[in-house]
């Protein structure tokens, strides 16, 4: 179970390798979003969004209408951000689901891939 | 119908998923319906069948995945259970002549050729969005998109060789095609109306997430059985003579049943709905001839070039490995692989793929040398246990004479976008089903039922009984 600071921290270290990452970076051109985590353990909520092609910093609690519900314990997400976990391993074994318009999920499911393996 | 002579209100050519669909719906409809099947059996492309062993082998479509509702609905309505393809352990990965494995979707032994491959297929993917599935000839561009070939596109999207592999290896497991074989309209149209191409090669989530517990062919028998003495096989038909208010189908009887001169039949009816891919459609004798787009879907729809293998073994033993029997090779005949085990884990069984070029090349070399290929190839991705199959049991869909190829005709460049929209436009009293005139599940077993249901409908609409 991972707290409050270690996925602040583990988000901390994703959002800045991703928005350095070109490729991630022309993956998500015009696609600004609001994004929710939701933990399946410590029955926590936590908000990001994409804007003008970069990731917002992580806020807690769920704000604003979310395009795409991110479900999954505190800690796979805590690994998917440190880029120790591989995140099409969890959404096959239906360990972290993904709900919203089927174009917003294939977005986030190959960007969230993208990152891991560009680590 | 016996051999001879014979009436109805509307004849269906071909008992595949497509033509079984559209006879229910006219005979619920009251509609004194024929299906008139060339083979001796019924599915089409679906096929299951029992080896000499007793093992159920499905030798063609086996798989029901999310958002096929139409399919999931005649399971339900026919009792036929359905089990999650066996997924869990890690995939094994064969590119340079190296073994890796690997979790998750992609294989990961290159990973930034793998986020190349990732990144590349979002944007395919996103692109197929924008191609509308009723009329992907009015997709915005559509003739330039027609001229080009998905190869072309991937020429220019995909730099890295190791994550070009990667997508090439999706494309023929979906299409039985090279990429620079299909029409980049065709490839898109395709993609959106089965999810993506992200969703075609998954099994949790995707297209192969779950199978029919004792093979998909079942549910085609069990709507003959509905349809009784309607269905009647081994007549192919071969010529067929139509005006506005008649259709006078000809033949001969292919089985022992034959009688009297050759077994000649025809039957009279007043319309009828061809359910097979154009290309077959065309190797009838149409009189009058059919009008030029059919002509086109005809020469620009070919077949798909798929080999089917499924290897049993004593029992799975590469889940004792961590292993879920999964193979995505950069060489050699079988490109992908899955565990096609029973759900019990009786026994073991791998079905894999060989496909587009490879399955001609192989077919040339002849059933041994391929035999040898496939084994050697199951041994080096999955031990030396796999060195010992029980049966191996090959289906060269491009061999069987009525079908001539698979999983699904595909367009060349040039076609869908000029004769796309005669897909499916009647020709007088002449409707067309077949899978690859759905606009949804398009290729897959789904999109056979949805164009047949979907023919129906037109046919008692024309009848006045709808």
């Amino acid at each position: 179970m991972a707290d409050r600071q270690e996925i602040a921290e583990a988000y901390s270290q994703w959002r800045a390798t991703s928005n350095a990452n070109q490729r991630l970076r022309k993956m998500v051109r015009g696609w600004d979003r609001v994004i929710h985590f939701r933990t399946t353990d410590t029955q926590e909520g936590f908000t990001m969004s994409v804007h003008d092609q970069l990731l917002s910093e992580l806020v807690f609690g769920l704000e604003g209408q979310p395009d795409v519900i991110v479900t999954g314990t505190s800690e796979d997400f805590c690994d998917m951000f440190w880029g120790d976990l591989n995140p099409s391993e969890k959404y096959m074994s239906g360990e972290i689901t993904l709900a919203g318009s089927q174009q917003d999920v294939m977005r986030i499911d190959a960007i969230s891939m993208v990152a891991f393996l560009d680590r | 119908m016996d051999a001879g002579s014979g009436e109805c209100d509307v004849a269906v050519v071909g008992a595949g998923f497509a033509g079984l669909a559209a006879a229910r719906v006219l005979a619920r409809n009251g509609v004194d319906v024929v299906v008139l099947e060339a083979r001796d059996r019924v599915g089409g492309r679906s096929w299951t069948h029992t080896t000499p062993m007793g093992f159920t082998v499905d030798r063609g479509g086996q798989w029901i995945g999310p958002t096929q509702h139409r399919l999931q609905a005649l399971a339900d309505e026919m009792a036929v259970p359905t089990f999650p393809t066996y997924t869990s352990g890690e995939a094994v990965e064969w590119r340079d002549g190296v073994r890796h494995r690997y979790a998750g979707l992609i294989p990961t032994s290159d990973h930034s050729a793998a986020a190349e491959a990732v990144s590349a297929i979002l944007e395919l993917d996103l692109a197929a969005q924008e191609v509308p599935l009723d009329a992907p000839w009015d997709s915005e561009g559509a003739a330039e998109l027609d001229t080009r070939s998905l190869g072309a596109w991937l020429d220019e999207h995909v730099e890295a060789p190791g994550a070009r592999s990667m997508v090439d290896v999706a494309v023929k497991a979906v299409f039985g095609a090279e990429p620079p074989e299909m029409s980049l309209l065709f490839s898109l149209f395709y993609l959106h109306a089965g999810g993506g191409l992200s969703n075609l090669v998954r099994t949790t989530g995707g297209a192969q997430e779950r199978r029919f517990a004792g093979g998909s062919q079942q549910l085609a028998v069990a709507m003959a059985t509905e349809l009784g003495e309607r269905v009647v096989c081994s007549v192919p038909v071969e010529a067929v003579d139509y005006a506005a208010d008649h259709v006078v189908l000809t033949g001969h009887r292919r089985d022992e049943e034959a009688t009297g001169a050759g077994g000649e039949w025809a039957l009279r009816c007043e319309r009828a709905i061809v359910a097979m891919p154009p290309m077959l459609a065309a190797l009838i004798d149409w009189s009058p001839p059919l009008p030029d787009p059919r002509d086109r879907l005809a020469r620009g729809m070919p077949m798909g070039a798929v080999t089917k293998v499924h290897a049993f073994y004593a029992r799975p033993f590469w889940r004792e490995d961590g292993l879920n029997g999964q193979l995505v090779s950069d060489s050699g005949a079988l490109r992908s692989t899955f565990d096609d085990s029973p759900p019990d884990g009786s026994h073991g069984a791998i079905v894999g793929f060989i496909a587009g070029d490879d399955c001609r090349v192989f077919d040339s070399r002849g059933p041994e040398a391929r035999h040898h290929a496939v084994v050697s190839e199951l041994e080096r991705a999955f031990g030396p246990d796999a060195a010992r199959p029980l049966e191996v049991v090959e289906q060269h869909w491009p061999a069987e004479p009525f079908t001539r190829g698979g999983p699904v005709a595909y367009c060349v460049p040039g076609t869908l976008s000029q004769a796309g929209p005669a897909l499916r436009r009647p020709v007088g009293p002449i409707h067309w089903a077949g899978t690859e005139t759905a606009t949804e599940w398009c290729g897959y077993l789904d999109g056979a039922l949805s164009s047949g249901e979907r023919a129906a409908t037109e046919v008692l609409e024309a009848l006045g009984a709808g």
